[in-house]
Formats: structure tokens, sequence, C-alpha cells
């Protein structure tokens, strides 16, 4: 079983996930899941049931961010299927010969799934109906093209081995034509539309997919175009390109050459990209009113997920890599969480062994009693059932603040967009200048900080004409109407004063003279600005919240992001961190001579200045080695039965060794152990790279690391 | 004259003379400027002379095969026999290639096979005309009445891919004791892939020389297919006239950048549509002003007078050579330029000074595009464009900031200095540099000019290590390997050699780095050795 493992250890850079089980059976053996800091409470099936909870939560967000993602791809996919499909039609008349039709799709992050959506949309030939135009694919990796040889093998084989659609003569192989031919591939085309009794139009056309296009050798795909050119009146053959690099400086003009160019007519298309998908996947997954997230993520996180995607990697993929880790550590850092979606049974609750568990919950939501509510306050003579109905309502409690919180966003973002729209400036979101974008107006409304902003809407919205007012109101009322029932009914207050603020506006179009709109104005601002100052409260101060929601709790950025070189110091300065080792003896800083070889060449190469003496260095690390040796000898003396500390390396031979007087012979081979256990701990150094052979001094080599504070 | 062969006359008559009576084994045809119209007219040429009866002459039968696609010797076997002998491999039939019936014997295995192919074909074509002439009788000189003519497209390719293939393929009549001429055409010179020691025969030259202007405007003009149909379109009959003097005008302004006539047709078949379509516009409205006249030879499209001519090649001319610019680059293709570049509705009658100029900058869209990559991205690109531009040894002066402050101090520029103006290395091309000093750079500019937009760590207090932490990260390292799998940044050591630092080139020009450390506000001209 894995020891606690502790997420928010800001000096603890990695993390061992010891091997359980065994070599024969690995598909057998589940991974287990990390165990909290503090499990002492936990129930004795709690591992399942917290594994079974962050299955269900983290599945829920997933399948809701991946529904989002595909809403995101889908205008640009159908786009380029359309273009696929007419890209014969659209030719200019007059050119002096036929171009390759060549699609390039510029996705900088995750080219092959978009190119595997696009080849499921097009791949559609049709046994029973032939009466649509339909598509071959054939997908061409970069490791098919070492040459032009099994380039070609791949695209002709990719197109003509489908058995069910059209079979092969049998023919002798040293007569036939070459399986790399073209020839081939026309003589293939020619029998499907022979036999399908295609006619012109409904020739399906052949899509060719070239998977990271810029890793593919530009020699060989500049004869593949050349030779495609060739057939191009024969074959419809149309190339899709997945790019990986900026659509500008374009690297398909950048690196083939002219003559292959000329052959082609590149059209490109952009898949989305960048900081607006984020905001797009964060803004549909946590903020919208429509969709219920079972762990809500704080700003903690958030902010690490803004500033880890807009710096190192602008990928989904990266997004879902830090929210899943955030669930994980969300349910395995404690305990209670197994109550994230339903609250256990009785029967289960009854049991002795639960016991701690309950007394855990309850003194729980006792402490949140004590502050809001006093009145009830023996929950211990209270039986288990009203304990669970609490923490039922905590969750209910809990989700309908999340949710109202989420209303409030809404609200907030739909009058912010009614200003931009209406020309001013508003609260000023989205202003690359002043480098705050929507994820950060997120972030400060988990924080709680919108007030100021609020304060500011109700302002302008005093200021609105009657007009826009009149406008505003009815966006507001189709954004209450878009609701889900549930969370509609809720906030039937609310619906009730917007419905009395439209009735009350004059008519449009009338002069407002008497000022009684702007009464009216003042009426439903000062009433708006109470409203989401209600709906906009952090949702800290509600019983078990931390159950729900990840707060502030910093994400475990190391896991994602370490520092290389800081890592491999740390390790070789605290290699106990880094291994598995017994609780008691957790917090006792080992001696010098109780590290392994490397550790302790790496603090002798600490001390030392520019230029280290290789011989001097050895004279310390022996010195060290003595000590080490004289310890363990004591050690072992000391307690004959204990066997001597297994953390030790390269100590053979060492714990047989007699008490009495050493011979001769020993100090030799003792000697030679030492010289051994140098060069070798030597070398582990110099394979790190911390050492420089400049050859600049006979026995010297040159200390690269420096600074170390630590 | 077929408008085909306009300004090949020479290159015609010579070949078919040559083939007709007593062709060299050998014959090299070298076209420099485009070897691809020179192909399709020698393989026209070769077609007419096989349909022809043969007459006193033997009958010629052709095979032309494209070296490209030709890459091993199989498939150039291949290739060969089956054009000569006109067989299309049936995909039913397990795509065989042409064989004598009953006959087992393999002719794409080596050259051996190969010229037992040939002679195999030869006396199949033989005997297949004789048996057409049975009752004619002929006499016996003309049994051995097959010639065959081999021409090889892209012959420089040979030298690559078939070397050991060249020497056999120019020596093919002596070995196969055929009558037979191998045609090599090619856009390089026959001294450049001559194989060494005299091995092959000298050929018999044919040159192509570049095509003239008038020639050019000529072929340009017999292009002009006009649409059968009697709607309205840029191929309209009546518009031929307009068009030999648009050709004209376009090449003109083409002429010197380019002789290459299909290159030329390729901006005219971009730019005509555009260029007739207010004068279809114009017809079209009057033919809406009246009604009411209902005329047929009213209604009738006529060619424009020559006002209107004068005012739409002086509207035009200027983008033109915008076309120029952007289509013989192929930086867009035809049909969405031609789509781009559409003429405002009504710019006949607008002020010839108001005429839009439809050219948008291309600048923008890099800009545009370089933004998606992610901040840290950036900074790499800019480190690695500095750390090819600027000498290594400068690198201390460029970004240390030592306590004194006499920082920066550029090289004092030295314009008296007679002899060879030295280039600046942004122009000279990137240098490669190590690893560990992209990271030293990057570092560098990372405290200048990220430290405000970084999240807060207050465990690092002392200055610079968070930068440190920082460029060590594992995101940096994956960061640069992205770039160069990109092909922004150029690695420039195997990928499977550990011992010692891979080295990079950056592969970004000075435009882009320019835009990216504009993003990141850098001053990159500051930080340049030797600047713009």
């Amino acid at each position: 079983m894995a020891e606690y493992i502790n997420l928010d250890g800001q000096n603890q850079t990695t993390f061992t996930i010891p091997f359980t089980g065994d070599d024969e059976n690995d598909g057998g053996t589940e991974t287990p899941f990390p165990r909290p800091l503090h499990y002492e409470y936990d129930l004795p099936e709690g591992e399942k049931l917290r594994i079974d909870a962050y299955t269900a939560a983290w599945r829920k967000c997933l399948d809701r961010i991946k529904s989002i993602v595909r809403a995101l791809h889908a205008p640009i996919a159908s786009e380029v299927e359309h273009a696929i499909y007419t890209s014969y039609d659209r030719a200019l008349p007059g050119l002096p010969y036929p171009e390759i039709p060549v699609i390039g799709i510029t996705d900088p992050t995750s080219s092959s799934t978009f190119l595997d959506q696009i080849a499921v949309l097009t791949d559609s030939f049709d046994l029973e109906d032939t009466s649509n135009i339909t598509a071959f694919t054939s997908h061409l990796y970069p490791n098919d093209c070492n040459n032009v040889m099994s380039a070609m093998k791949a695209l002709i084989s990719g197109f003509v081995n489908r058995p069910h659609i059209l079979d092969k003569g049998k023919g002798r192989s040293g007569i036939s034509l070459a399986n790399y031919d073209i020839e081939i591939l026309s003589a293939w085309y020619t029998a499907i539309c022979n036999t399908y009794d295609l006619t012109e139009q409904r020739q399906p056309k052949l899509i060719v997919l070239l998977h990271d296009f810029e890793q593919l050798d530009p020699l060989v795909i500049q004869d593949i175009f050349s030779i495609s050119s060739l057939y191009i009146s024969r074959l419809p053959l149309i190339f899709t390109l997945a790019l990986s690099s900026p659509a500008s400086p374009s690297y398909l003009h950048s690196t083939y050459p002219r003559s292959t160019l000329a052959l082609l007519r590149f059209s490109n298309y952009t898949v989305p990209s960048g900081a607006k998908v984020l905001e797009e996947i964060l803004l549909q997954t946590f903020f919208d009113s429509s969709f219920e997230p079972d762990i809500i993520i704080g700003p903690g996180v958030l902010t690490y997920l803004a500033d880890y995607y807009n710096r190192h990697n602008s990928s989904v993929d990266a997004a879902l890599n830090i929210l899943q880790l955030a669930h994980l550590k969300h349910f395995s850092g404690e305990a209670l969480t197994l109550i994230v979606r339903s609250t256990p049974a009785p029967e289960a609750l009854s049991q002795d062994t639960s016991l701690p568990f309950i007394e855990e919950l309850l003194s729980r939501l006792q402490s949140f009693e004590t502050s809001s509510n006093a009145n009830d306050r023996n929950w211990t003579k209270q039986s288990i059932s009203s304990l669970i109905a609490a923490t039922d309502n905590a969750r209910t409690d809990m989700y309908s603040r999340a949710r109202r919180l989420r209303i409030g966003f809404g609200i907030v973002k739909l009058i912010q967009d009614f200003m931009t729209s209406q020309g001013y400036k508003g609260l000023d979101w989205d202003n690359p200048i002043k480098g705050i974008g929507n994820i950060d107006v997120m972030i400060s409304a988990l924080r709680g900080g919108l007030g100021s902003d609020v304060k500011f809407l109700g302002t302008m919205v005093k200021k609105l004409k009657t007009s826009q007012l009149g406008t505003l109101l009815d966006s507001m009322h189709a954004f209450f109407n878009s609701l889900p029932l549930v969370v509609r009914s809720s906030e039937e207050e609310a619906r009730m004063n917007l419905v009395v603020a439209i009735n009350a506006l004059p008519p449009r179009g009338d002069d407002d003279v008497t000022g009684a709109s702007s009464q009216i104005a003042a009426n439903f601002a000062d009433w708006l600005v109470k409203y989401l100052n209600g709906l906009l409260t952090p949702l800290e101060n509600v019983p078990l919240w931390d159950i729900w929601y990840t707060g502030a709790s910093l994400f475990p950025s190391s896991l994602i992001n370490p520092s290389v070189r800081a890592t491999v110091v740390a390790g070789l300065l605290h290699p106990h961190d880094f291994t598995d080792r017994k609780k008691d003896e957790a917090r006792a800083d080992p001696a010098l001579w109780e590290l392994p070889d490397t550790s302790i060449l790496f603090h002798r190469y600490l001390d030392s200045g520019k230029m280290l003496n290789i011989y001097d260095w050895f004279m310390a690390f022996q010195q060290e080695l003595e000590t080490q040796r004289k310890n363990l000898k004591e050690r072992a003396s000391g307690a004959k039965s204990r066997q001597s500390s297994p953390r030790k390396r390269g100590g053979k031979g060492k714990t047989k060794e007699k008490e009495n007087a050493e011979s001769e012979e020993d100090l030799e081979r003792w000697q030679l152990e030492v010289q051994a256990r140098f060069v070798r701990a030597l070398q582990d150094l110099d394979y790190l790279g911390f050492l420089k052979h400049t050859g600049r001094k006979a026995d010297h080599v040159q200390r690269v690391v420096f600074d170390m504070h630590d | 004259m077929d408008a085909s062969t306009l300004g090949y006359e020479e290159l015609c008559d010579e070949l078919s003379t040559l083939i007709a009576n007593f062709p060299p084994p050998f014959i090299y045809i070298n076209d420099t400027v485009c070897p691809r119209i020179a192909g399709s007219i020698v393989a026209t040429l070769l077609d007419k002379i096989e349909r022809t009866d043969p007459g006193p002459s033997k009958r010629v039968h052709f095979a032309k095969v494209n070296a490209v696609a030709c890459f091993t010797a199989r498939v150039l076997y291949d290739s060969i026999l089956n054009a000569l002998t006109k067989w299309d491999p049936d995909w039913n039939d397990g795509c065989a290639n042409w064989s004598l019936e009953g006959d087992t014997q393999r002719y794409n295995e080596n050259f051996d096979g190969f010229i037992h192919g040939l002679r195999a074909v030869s006396s199949y074509l033989r005997e297949k005309v004789k048996g057409k002439g049975k009752g004619k009788e002929r006499m016996k000189s003309e049994v051995d009445d097959v010639r065959f003519v081999i021409v090889v497209e892209r012959a420089e390719r040979l030298k690559e891919t078939l070397s050991e293939l060249l020497v056999p393929l120019t020596r093919l009549a002596e070995l196969t004791q055929l009558d037979l001429s191998v045609i090599l055409l090619s856009e390089v010179r026959w001294e450049d892939i001559r194989p060494p020691l005299g091995a092959s025969p000298d050929p018999y030259f044919i040159d192509i020389p570049p095509l003239s202007k008038e020639v050019i405007v000529q072929r340009l003009t017999s292009n002009f297919t006009p649409s059968n149909d009697l709607s309205l379109g840029p191929y309209h009959p009546s518009l031929k006239g307009l068009y030999s003097h648009f050709a004209a005008v376009l090449c003109d302004v083409c002429y010197p950048f380019t002789h290459d006539p299909s290159e030329i047709e390729y901006i005219a078949a971009a730019r005509w549509p555009g260029f007739a379509q207010p004068v279809l516009d114009q017809h079209q409205r009057s033919l809406a002003d009246d009604m009411d006249l209902d005329a047929a030879e009213e209604s009738q499209l006529r060619p424009p007078p020559e006002d209107i001519r004068m005012r739409l090649t002086r509207l035009f001319n200027a983008s033109l050579s915008a076309a120029l610019e952007e289509l013989y680059p192929r930086l867009t293709n035809a049909t969405d330029w031609a789509a781009k570049n559409k003429p405002e509705p009504n710019i006949l009658s607008a002020q010839p000074s108001q005429a839009a100029r439809g050219k948008d900058q291309p600048g923008k869209s890099s800009e545009a595009a370089a933004l998606a990559l992610p901040r840290m991205s950036k900074f790499i690109l800019v480190a690695a464009f500095l750390a090819s531009t600027n000498p290594a040894k400068s690198d201390i002066r460029m970004f240390g900031r030592g306590l004194d402050e006499k920082k920066r101090k550029r090289r004092a520029r030295k314009t008296t200095k007679s002899g060879p103006t030295k280039v600046p290395q942004r122009l000279l091309g990137p240098v490669a540099f190590s690893l560990d000093r992209l990271l030293a750079i990057l570092g560098a500019l990372l405290e200048e000019n990220d430290v405000e937009s970084r999240l807060p760590a207050p465990e690092f207090s002392i200055p610079g290590e968070y930068t440190d932490m920082e460029t060590s990260r594992v995101a940096v390292y994956s960061a640069v390997m992205e770039l160069t799998s990109m092909r922004l940044v150029h690695r420039t050591t195997p990928g499977d050699k550990i011992n010692g630092p891979p080295s990079f080139k950056c592969g970004i020009s000075y435009d882009v780095a320019l835009a990216l450390a504009k993003q990141l506000s850098i001053p990159l001209n500051d930080l340049m050795w030797d600047p713009a």
C-alpha cells in the first residue's frame, strides 16, 4: 500500500509511486488510489467509494469538455469536408494544367484527432448507396515515408486494401505491377468505377491524409506530389495535411520549392486554439448555469491552469490533464470526499469500524453549527439517519450556492456583453493591454472579488437610456427563461422583479419627459446590485464546503512541470526524501555518512572551488567512507540481530567484517573498494552533467553548478 | 498550325524528320524553361507519327515515361514495356504486366530481362503488323519494320535514383540490336548528368530556346477557348479581341520575370475573369436598362470599344504585378486569388484615382498566426533567433548585467574601412548554437521581460532564482522539442547523440522574430549585436 502523499508540499518536487503487484499479470493489478494525509477516520471500504466518486465526477466533467471541444471543432470540420468534396469543382478555367487540391489543416495542438475526425467524416463509400458523392481515405504517417517506395506503397495500399469492396484478381507477383506502382491505383480505380457503374459526377474522391506533415521528409513528399500530378486527370486525389506549425510563416511555402508548389492548389484552414478555447471550456463547464459539475474547481487550480495554458502548452489535452489531476488530488487528499455524490447507507455507517468517520463528519458539521446556528447542538444524541440527512442538506446547500454563483456570474457577463455591444467600455474585461482575460474574472468571481464590479455595473445601468434599458431587461428575461426548470424556479422572485420593471417601463419611442423611467432604472439598478451581491457570495462558508469545492488550495505544479535541475540537485542532496522510508524516522536529517556514495561526493563537490582536484576529492570521499564503515561496524555490533541498513549501496562484504584487527589483505581490498566506489560515483555525476573536462589542468575538473541555497 | 506547338515548330520539324528517317539512337532534348510543355509536344508529335500510315518508313511505337514516377528499375521496365504495347493492367487480372502468351519469363527482374522484354515486344508487334497486312505480301526487307522511341522525362532524376541504368539506357539500341531511339528530356544540361569516363555515347542534342514575348502572347491568345454556351462569361467569343489585348499587357508585365509560358498562363487564368467582369457587368446593366427594346442583336455582347479597353488596362495594371508577386511564388492559388481580387462592381464609372488597391498586407496575418504559440515558446523563439544571429562571444556584453552599469556596449561601427563590406549575420543565415546557450539567453530575456506576468512565488527570495527555476522546467525542454518538430527551430545534431548538449539553429526570419518580440515587449534591436 502506498504511503501517504503530501501533494501540498512545496519543497518536495518528486513523488514515488511504488510498484505493487508482480510482473506476471500486469493487466490485472489495479493502481492503488493514493491514501489521504489523514486517513485515521476513513471507512473500511473508503478507498473504493472514493474511486467510484472520483470516476463518476471526472467522467461527468470530461464528457462535458469533450462535447464542448467537439462543438468548437464542428464548424471548421464541416468547412473542410465541404472543401474536400468541392475541390475539383472549384478549379478556374484556363489553367495551364490541372492542379492537385491540397488542404492544410493548421492545428497547433491536437492534429491527429482532428484529422481522424475528418477521415471519419469523409471515408464514406457505401456499397448499398452509390448515389452520393463519396470518398476513400488513405493515411500516411512519418514512419511510412522513409523513402518514396514505402510511401507510395502505404498510400496505394491504404486505398486498394478493401476486399469487401473490390477483391483483387489472382496474379503472379513477378509478372504483375509492383505494389508501389501508381498504375495499380489507377487500375483499381477504373475497376471500382466499372464495377459499381459510377458516372463522372459520382466517382469517389481519393483523399490522402498526411499526418504530422512537418515530420515527413520533404524530398519524399515532393516526389509523391509530382507523381500524383501526372495522374491527376485520372485519379481525383486530394491531399490533406495536418500542420502543427503556425499558418504563417507557412511551413509548406518555406520548405518546398516553387516547382512543387506550382503543382498544388493549397488552401489552409485553422482549427481554433489558444486562450479563447480554454475560456470557452471553463465558461461552459464551471460557469454555465445549465451544467453542474460534481467538484467545483477553485481559484487556486484555475489560476495555475490559466498560467500553464498560456505560458507553456496551449492544448486541450494539457488543460484536461490539469483538471484531472485536480480531481484526483481532491479525492485523494481528504477521506470525507467519499460523500461527494451520495452519503453511505445507514447500515454501512452503523458498524463499529465507521465510528471514527462519523465522529469526524460530525465535528466538521458542528464546527459550522456553532458559528451559524447554535440551537441544535445535541448531535450525538441523534441518530445516524439525521446525520445523513444533515450531510445531504449540506450537499444540496452547497450545490445551490454554486448554482447561484453561476447565475450571478452569468448575469454579470450578460450585462457586460450588453454594455460592450452598446459601445461602452463596461468593466473593461478582456483587455489584453491590462492583461485581464475572462478567466481572471472567473477566478475573482470565485474569490468573491466582483463586488466593486457589480457596484459599477449598477451605476451604469442607472444611466442607461429607456430603450437600452428595455433591451437589457428583455435579454435578462430571456436569460432567466433559458435556465433549466429546477434552477429557474429557485429564482422566481428575481424574475418577478424583472417582469415588474419591464412592465413599468414606458413604451418604446415615447419621449421621456417625466423622468419616470430614470426612476425605474435607479430602482432596478439598486435591486440588481443587491441581488447580484446576494448571488455572488464565496462558497467557503457552507458546512463541509471543502468536500465539493477545491477552494484556494494550490495545484501540485511540480507533478506536471517540475524543474529538472532543481529536482536532480534535491535528489542528490536529500536522497531519502525520494524513497519510501519509515514514518518514525521521517524528519530526522540523516548524517552525511548515511547517504549514498554519489550524494556524499556531491556534498563534497559543493564545498569546493571552481576547479576540483580529483585527488583531494577522493581523499575527502575516502574519509567519509571510513566514518561510514566505523559507524556501520558499531551499529552491527550494537544490534547484531538487526540487519544493517539496507539503504546503503555497494556495502557488500562489509557486514561480515570481523571486529578484530583487519588483516593486510582486508585493508587492501577495502582500498580497492573505496576506489571503485569513487569512480562509480564520479561517473554518475559526470553523466548527470555536473563535471566539465577542461583539460587545462592535470587531474582537475571544472565545477558547473554553483549557488546552491539548500 | 496547331496552337499547342506555337513556338516549338523547329523542334517538331527536326524531331519528326529524324524519327521518320534514321533516328540517332540517343537524343537529348534540353529545355531550361518549361520541360513540361516540351514533353507534351514530343508526346503529341510521336503519337501523331504512330497513328499515321508509315508509308515508306517504319512503323513507330513510342513510350513516354517520367523518371520521377519510375523511381525503381522495376517500375521503369514495366512502364516502358506496357506503354510500347499499349497494355492496360487490369485489376481483376491481378494487374498483370504485358507478356507473350504462354511465356512465363519475367521482364522486370533486371536489365537483361528488360532487353529480352524489348525483343519480345518487337517480335510481337511485328507479328501483329504482319497479321494485319497478310494479303499484301510484304517485301522481305520490311520484315523488321518496327521502330521504338522511348522518351524519358525529367531525365535528371535518373542520375540520383537509377544512376546504374543511365549508361545502358543511352546504349539501348546497341544492346538490343533493335531499331530504337532513346530520347532524354530534361531541364538540366547533358554535361551535368553525363556518366563519368565517357561510358555513354554523345547524344544528338536538341536545345529549345526560351520563347520570345510575341510567341508567348500568341500562345496565350490561341489558348482562349470560347465557351460554347451563349451565357455571359469571361470566355465569351466576343471578348477574344479584348483577351489578346489583355495578353499583350500581361506579358509586358511578366516577361522580365519569367519566360515560362505556363506560369504566364496561370496568372492570366487568375486575372482574366476579373478583367472581363466590368465589361460583362456593363453589358448586363445596359440589357436591364433597355429591356423594352428587346432586339436580338442588341442583347449580343459586342467587343468593347477602344476607350473601355484603355481604361481597363489602366485600372488593372497595378493588379497585374500584384498577381505576379503573389502567384508566381504560389503564396496563394489562382482560384483564391481570383476570388479575392474581384473588381469593384462599378469600377468603370469610378475615377481612376479612386480605384481600390486590393492588396492586403501579408504582415498582418503572420502576426495573428504567431499569436497561437504559448508565451514560453515565443520567448524561446526570440532567444533562438538571438542565439543564431549574435556571435557567442558577445553574449556577456549584450545580456550581462554586472554591478557596474556600463552594459550593452555594442561593437563600434567602422564605416571608413575600405574593402568588401561585411554582411550582417542576420542576412547570412542562422548559425548553430547549443541548448545551454539558448537557455542562458532565455533566462536573460525572462528576467528582464517576464517578471511581471508570473504567478507569485514567495518561496523564491534570491534575485533570479525564480527565472532559474523557470528555465530548467520540463515544459521548457518539451517546448524546444515541440518547436523543433514544427521546424521553427532546426536541430543540427542527430537525435541519437546523447554526448554533450544538442545544438540547434533558428528557423524563423527577422520579421517574425521582430513581431514576436513586439508582442512580448522585448527591445529586439537593442539586443542584436549587429542590428538592422
